[in-house]
């Protein structure tokens, strides 16, 4: 499996996107659909093919300011992997 | 009352391919019968109100209607994923670029074996060295601002079951975000052909051990995902997550049905989207409440923790195999009709010889084939 680094920049992969609507968003992918709500929908938000992980994280921090230092970090890193692994993401 | 997430859309029975173990019914559609461009347009803005999500173009093969840029584009433009499940006969490469310039999101291309002259006695058709091309084309638009996603999908069964690591290892070389590893079903075709067809317990547990082995390999390059054959297992599938839970299927000439099957079982009466709106077949038709919910159910169905997750299994198979579609579906070890499934699992293996088929015309494979299997014919 690719690692996810900084440097990484997150996507959706081939022939996965946005779908639903603009009050309930969710994300297709070949064999389904998954609705994303509060944190999730902000991350795949900056999974635009224009951010690297550092980024990203960043981006999270200055919106969430009271979390613990690297919990950001770590919780989006296990999100994107598992997206990885069901092919929705790519980096 | 759940909305339809699906729709699988047969806009033809017509196929260049003769696949032993196709999902079709015995009874096929012909042309002169099939929904015209604009009914399809119709129905997949009634299928987006009402919830649906995915569509899913199937056949027959799909690339036999010349209008399917034109109803790839009218789903796109009613926000429906889309999804052209194919054998990749037909389709050129200009004709690819058009699809995916259209929008069409996925593309699952069909394989039948790991070798030219096996693949193409399953298929009954010269079609696997075309599948290798399309492939590499398909690649091509891995890059490009419209990026497709690519499955290959191999139906197993006790024919080919034994090339599975093979097959694996030539699929990947084709470079696709996903494999799908289906066990035949056994509706239609593949019930015809079922003694031809049926893996050994032995024969599946080694693949399951293979296919083990490449999601480990693979993890994060290529998504591996397995249908299991039921006929091995303790207990039934959800069939189609529920009888008219999910899904709906539109077959070519418009009649609407809660999977594949449907048609066979007796009494029922699927009504036609030319005189209904999906929407109140959905809803109301008799043949989706049917067996909606636990009434219908029989024990030991009805009284069963498992009901909630299986529904009592498929109502087709119950019917195919017991004579009554409303009986427990007999490969779960507690129905009382279950040894009809054990017995079909005893019989012994046969091993079919593939004969030299480059070359060989339909008729004459058909003819040399006789007795061991049937191959799919194409409706008149």
């Amino acid at each position: 499996m690719a690692e996810l680094t900084d440097a990484s920049i997150p996507k959706f992969a081939a022939g996965c996107r946005w779908g639903g609507t603009t009050e309930a968003p969710v994300v297709l992918f070949p064999e389904g659909a998954i609705r994303v709500e509060g944190t999730g929908r902000i991350i795949l938000e900056l999974c635009d093919g224009h951010f690297t992980l550092a980024e990203i994280v960043q981006k999270l921090e200055e919106q969430f300011m009271l979390a613990t230092q690297g919990k950001i970090r770590a919780d989006v890193l296990t999100f994107l992997e598992q997206l990885h692994a069901k092919r929705i993401i790519d980096y | 009352m759940p909305n339809p997430l699906a729709l699988i859309a047969e806009i033809t029975h017509r196929c260049p391919l003769h696949c032993v173990y196709c999902s079709n019914p015995l009874q096929l559609t012909s042309r002169k019968e099939e929904l015209e461009t604009a009914e399809w347009l119709r129905i997949f803005s009634e299928a987006a109100a009402l919830g649906v999500l995915h569509l899913h173009l199937t056949g027959g093969e799909p690339l036999a209607r010349p209008d399917l840029a034109e109803l790839i584009t009218g789903a796109r433009q009613s926000r429906l994923y889309t999804n052209l499940i194919t054998s990749g006969i037909g389709l050129s490469r200009e004709r690819l670029a058009q699809l995916v310039e259209v929008g069409l999101d996925h593309i699952q291309l069909s394989f039948q074996d790991s070798t030219e002259g096996h693949a193409n006695w399953i298929a009954g058709a010269r079609a696997h060295a075309h599948k290798v091309e399309l492939a590499g084309w398909i690649r091509e638009h891995q890059s490009d601002k419209h990026r497709i996603a690519f499955t290959t999908n191999l139906v197993v069964h006790r024919q080919n079951i034994d090339h599975l690591e093979a097959m694996i290892a030539a699929l990947e070389g084709l470079r696709p975000d996903r494999m799908e590893i289906a066990h035949a079903q056994y509706y239609g075709w593949a019930l015809q052909n079922r003694s031809a067809l049926l893996p050994t317990r032995a024969q599946l547990d080694r693949a399951v051990a293979v296919v083990q082995a490449a999601e480990e390999r693979l993890r994060g390059q290529v998504r591996i995902d397995m249908v299991v054959p039921d006929y091995h297992a303790r207990f039934p599938k959800a069939c189609m997550g529920g009888w008219g839970r999910q899904l709906m299927l539109i077959d070519p000439a418009g009649r609407v049905l809660p999977c594949h099957a449907a048609g066979v079982i007796p009494g029922m009466r699927f009504n036609n989207v030319r005189e209904h709106g999906l929407d109140w077949i959905w809803q109301s038709s008799e043949a989706f409440q049917k067996f909606r919910g636990e009434e219908w159910m029989p024990e030991p169905c009805r009284s069963c923790d498992r009901r909630k997750e299986d529904f009592g299994g498929c109502r087709c198979q119950a019917f195919l195999l017991t004579g009554d579609a409303s009986a427990t579906d007999p490969v779960c070890e507690l129905a009382p009709l279950h040894h009809l499934v054990e017995d079909a699992v005893r019989e012994d293996a046969v091993i079919g010889t593939s004969p030299e088929v480059s070359g060989a015309p339909f008729h004459v494979l058909q003819e040399k084939m006789a007795g061991f299997w049937d191959y799919r014919t194409d409706p008149k």
